[in-house]
């Protein structure tokens, strides 16, 4: 036995060892893209003989597992997938090739990616680390068949004044969301719980009443009236509109309430659009949409944009590889059946596509939404900036800390981070 | 015996006790040495995950910052209170039940087999069907609550009843490790003092009191020493159900060390608190064990 | 009257217990024999039953794999520490060998966060090869089981077993069959619990099989894990899985009637 297993090592040996470069190591969290990636795979060693092995992890533990291979000279993983949190922290620590002699020597058009996800995670000043894998902007999913509602129309019309149809600008939206609150259902669902969902969640209230989260010279600029708004209105909605307990919901639970038909409406990352249509998960079947947050007017979105980007780490044993999986993944021809198959395009082109617009109705309001998107702050302390958010916007909606104090400790955190890292002089 | 001849024998006893220790010894030496005198190292030093160089040295002042952080303070203080929540909470519970155990012979397997579950299950695991389960608006124990018109509990968002649910999934969880260690050394005491004293005319409870509890004494406090050192370390409960929240009510310093280390990068002061930590752990263990051999 | 209320108080008492363990168990049968939205309905509904999910756990999940490696990994690590660490806890409780400082020096290592020892575990396992491997596994569970069931193990061997090893060395027995064959026998119970905790402790541990392992060689835990994805908790067939791995406890049922009855009594003939 033990014999069988020193022996084992040491294949196992030759597997992370550079000797062996027909084989790609690639480390993935579940994200429902991975799934599409690996049943194409197949095709993949077909055509260029190349084996692929991809390893699929827990998607919140992956960093802790990814930390140790980059830090060390020479590592397991051919590619990784990076999520946008952790591009700062990669670049500065040096830690992924850069990819842009490669990019030009086998003329590899990056022209074609939607420009807010290259700014997020393709290149970092000037230089271009990763190839945008998938997006998870976030965008707000309502019932459709509760707003078609003739009753729920008259009854809107008569308190507000105003028609009820798809909203245009936040207030109309809020509105909304304080109307459908009767009868057991809930107008809003929300994700507060620490650390990511509730920080990612709050950005599109940020976004949506117009707030930024620091100037050009990297002053944050939350506390004010824009900042105060959006804590408010997102502890009201927690506590008002929302159903018990959504304080610490992520996004599993959150996502479970609005499938069992429970709430109007639930701000959150695209991909769950698909699940909204998965029988086997869903009771509101084909009565659920999304459509970009709205903003403060009808030409401005809310949006919070986020993105994985596809790397190859320093320490990779087969670069080279490793590139030709990455030129075939993100190829257009791969690219447009993944989405087919239900991921989150990157590429302009794929979501132009006529096949895909046929089969997905939502793909222009999908585009739509990363074009009016908002970039959350990238620099190397991004993964420490959603810590202190969570952390005191938690404070705030558990009503220990007043919105203007919450902001004020976030913006002498975040002022600390980005002087620690260089940005504010 | 003549003194000489004792310590040959002496020696000799010595030399058979460092040859049974030695395998064990030699592998923890040879695996977990390095790392343990690395992280000694880093907490002396500026070492983080960015520029992971031993380039400035820093003496104590990683140890510094690290008690002079608010948060550090209150998520240590936290797990102070944690750790003796379930630790003594488990260890009564265990105790009656592994009592109970030793008594019956009917269908012990079985209640034994059904108690070994939980313990077969990963924290990450137990967190998520929890989570499930405690759902507020869509799960199975705020459903079996309302049917007799209770609730809804607001079981983890609420900063005041968040750590208990926590401790109780915790010793829903971790509670039969308690009663597979207590009820071995229960099986294992000697029947003669018992037999005794019953001719003595000692009643259940006297016996336990005179009898169960003295010689249980070192199988009980072992027990809870690993047991706390296990709750001390606790992180994957906490990350898989609250992330340390509402706000900051469940954030235990070993999830805030978690987070110092691989969110913050700054692996120089999450060493210097983890050593904190290990100092003081160290200390009640050395002061248990010197309790332990005081009343041998 | 009395007797049989005493009789029948313990079982009363370890029914309620065991129904408090397994009830949760029970539903987590029903949610893997049933989709998510079933899972998720309230009122409960019967809603839709099949066996997708098991079929699931097979097909698109690695979980055979995952579980050979957990088993490999738990009875090897176990296999291995337990006699090292009997040995090494009979040293301490007979000999009081190293002292104190070495007793407590052996546990010391386990009152630090795992998440400071896993940068240089890395370091040192990626420089000897044994990264991603079976062995480097089993390698760095020994560093947890063995401190823990020294320790454990002490306390049973401190009991009074003493003065028979001394009987038996006047009669000509010699160190290593006072050690073997008396009061390894007396600890017994001790043993076989400490064996079944130090299984559990490998077959659980999280961390170091996360950053060590690779993807012929991922754990149960990590893989039971992955199913929580970037878009929500995979719960059913979590469920499908986790009842999976619990059937391992129902196959001991035999064992545990032969040790925990007749074996156990084995530390009353003393």
């Amino acid at each position: 036995m033990f014999k069988k297993l020193l022996l084992g090592s040491v294949v196992a040996l030759g597997f992370t060892g550079s000797a062996m470069a027909e084989t790609v190591n690639i480390l993935m969290e579940g994200v429902p893209d991975t799934q599409f990636v690996k049943e194409l795979i197949p095709e993949f060693t077909k055509e260029t003989g190349i084996e692929v092995n991809l390893e699929v992890v827990n998607y919140a533990e992956m960093h802790t597992k990814l930390v140790p291979q980059l830090v060390s000279p020479q590592g397991s993983y051919s590619a990784i997938v990076v999520d946008f949190y952790w591009v700062g922290e990669f670049v500065k620590a040096g830690w992924m090739q850069p990819l842009d002699e490669r990019i030009k020597a086998d003329n590899f058009d990056t022209s074609v990616y939607v420009p807010a996800l290259m700014d997020l995670v393709g290149q970092v000043d000037g230089t271009t680390y990763m190839l945008p894998f998938y997006n998870y902007a976030m965008g707000l999913t309502y019932r459709t068949d509760l707003l078609a509602d003739a009753q729920n129309q008259a009854d809107f019309k008569a308190k507000y004044g105003m028609d009820l149809k798809v909203p245009a600008t936040w207030d109309e939206y809020l509105k909304q969301v304080e109307f459908f609150t009767k009868d057991g259902m809930h107008g809003v669902v929300n994700q507060g719980l620490r650390p990511d969902p509730i920080a990612m969640e709050w950005s599109n209230y940020l976004f949506a009443n117009g707030g930024t989260y620091h100037d050009a010279d990297w002053n944050p600029t939350l506390n004010n009236e824009a900042g105060v708004k959006a804590v408010e209105q997102y502890k009201t909605m927690i506590d008002k509109f929302g159903p018990v307990g959504s304080a610490s919901f992520s996004f599993d639970e959150a996502f479970n309430v609005m499938a069992q038909g429970k709430a109007y409406s639930y701000i959150t990352y695209n991909f769950f659009r698909t699940a909204y249509d998965d029988p086997s998960k869903s009771a509101v079947v084909g009565k659920v949409e999304i459509m970009p947050v709205p903003g403060p007017t009808p030409e401005q979105g809310g949006s919070l944009n986020g993105a994985w980007g596809w790397a190859i780490p320093k320490s990779s044993p087969n670069p080279d590889a490793a590139w030709t999986f990455l030129k075939w993944v993100e190829s257009k021809e791969i690219a447009k059946k993944r989405a087919l198959a239900g991921g989150s395009p990157t590429r302009t082109d794929v979501f132009d596509d006529p096949d895909l617009n046929a089969k997905y109705a939502y793909f222009p309001a999908l585009k739509q939404m990363l074009l009016t998107s908002h970039n959350f702050p990238v620099f190397t302390y991004t993964p420490q900036l959603v810590e202190v958010l969570g952390r005191e916007l938690s404070l705030a909606v558990a009503g220990e800390k007043s919105p203007s104090d919450a902001l004020a400790a976030i913006e002498a955190e975040m002022a600390e981070l980005a002087r620690k890292d260089g940005k504010l002089k | 015996m003549s003194g000489i001849k004792a310590s040959a024998a002496d020696r000799r006893d010595a030399r058979f006790g460092y040859v049974l220790a030695a395998p064990s010894l030699t592998v923890l030496f040879l695996i977990i040495l390095f790392p343990v005198l690395s992280a000694l190292y880093t907490s002396l030093h500026e070492y983080t995950l960015i520029a992971p160089n031993f380039d400035i040295f820093t003496g104590f002042d990683n140890f510094r910052l690290a008690l002079a952080d608010a948060e550090f303070r209150h998520s240590a203080w936290l797990t102070i209170r944690f750790v003796i929540g379930v630790v003594l909470l488990e260890f009564v519970i265990g105790f009656g039940i592994a009592l109970m155990l030793n008594k019956v012979e009917r269908f012990k397997p079985i209640y034994y087999a059904i108690l070994l579950c939980p313990l077969l299950m990963n924290p990450v695991i137990v967190g998520l069907i929890w989570r499930m389960f405690l759902h507020p608006n869509l799960g199975i124990v705020n459903y079996l609550l309302s049917t007799v018109g209770l609730g809804p509990v607001n079981w983890l968002g609420d900063t005041k009843i968040a750590i208990w649910t926590v401790i109780m999934v915790d010793i829903w969880h971790q509670v039969s490790f308690m009663i597979v260690l207590l009820l071995a050394g229960l099986a294992s005491l000697p029947k003669e003092p018992y037999e005794a004293a019953r001719v003595d005319g000692a009643n259940a409870f006297q016996c336990f009191i005179h009898i169960t509890l003295p010689m249980m004494r070192t199988v009980i406090i072992v027990t809870l020493l690993i047991r706390l050192i296990f709750a001390v370390k606790t992180y994957d409960l906490i990350y898989i159900m609250t992330r340390g929240g509402p706000g900051v009510a469940t954030d235990l310093v070993s999830y805030f060390i978690y987070r110092t280390a691989f969110v913050g990068l700054n692996i120089g002061e999450a060493s210097a608190m983890s050593i904190i930590l290990l100092t003081a752990i160290l200390g009640l263990t050395a002061y248990l064990y010197r309790y332990m051999r005081s009343i041998r | 009257m009395r007797i049989k209320w005493s009789t029948i108080l313990p079982h009363l008492v370890l029914t309620v217990f065991s129904l408090a363990i397994l009830l949760p168990l029970v539903w987590v049968l029903r949610v893997s024999l049933t989709d998510k939205l079933t899972a998720y309905r309230i009122p409960p509904e019967i809603g839709h039953i099949g066996l997708e999910n098991y079929v699931e756990i097979f097909s698109v999940y690695p979980f055979e794999r995952w579980f050979f490696n957990s088993l490999l990994v738990a009875l090897l690590s176990t296999a291995i520490s337990l006699p090292l660490a009997t040995a090494m806890a009979y040293a301490f409780a007979r000999f009081n060998t190293g002292g104190a400082m070495l007793r407590l020096g052996v546990l010391a290592s386990q009152m630090l966060p795992p998440i400071i020892l896993v940068l240089p575990l890395f370091t040192l396992f990626f420089t000897t090869g044994l990264m991603q491997t079976h062995l480097g596994l089993v390698l760095s569970h020994l560093t947890i089981s063995l401190p823990f069931l020294a320790w454990m193990l002490v306390s049973f061997f401190e009991g009074d077993s003493a003065s028979l090893e001394e009987a038996a060395r006047i009669d000509g027995a010699t160190r290593w069959q006072a050690f073997i064959k008396i009061a390894v026998p007396v600890a017994a119970p001790g043993i076989l619990a400490a064996g079944l905790l130090g299984f559990i402790l490998s077959w659980n541990e999280f961390l170091f099989a996360l950053v060590l392992s690779g993807a012929s060689t991922q754990t149960l835990p990590i893989g039971l894990a992955s199913m929580e994805t970037h878009a929500g908790v995979e719960i059913a067939p979590l469920a499908a899985a986790t009842v999976v791995s619990l059937l391992p406890v129902f196959a001991l049922l035999p064992f545990l009637r032969k040790y925990l009855i007749k074996g156990l009594s084995l530390g009353a003939l003393k």
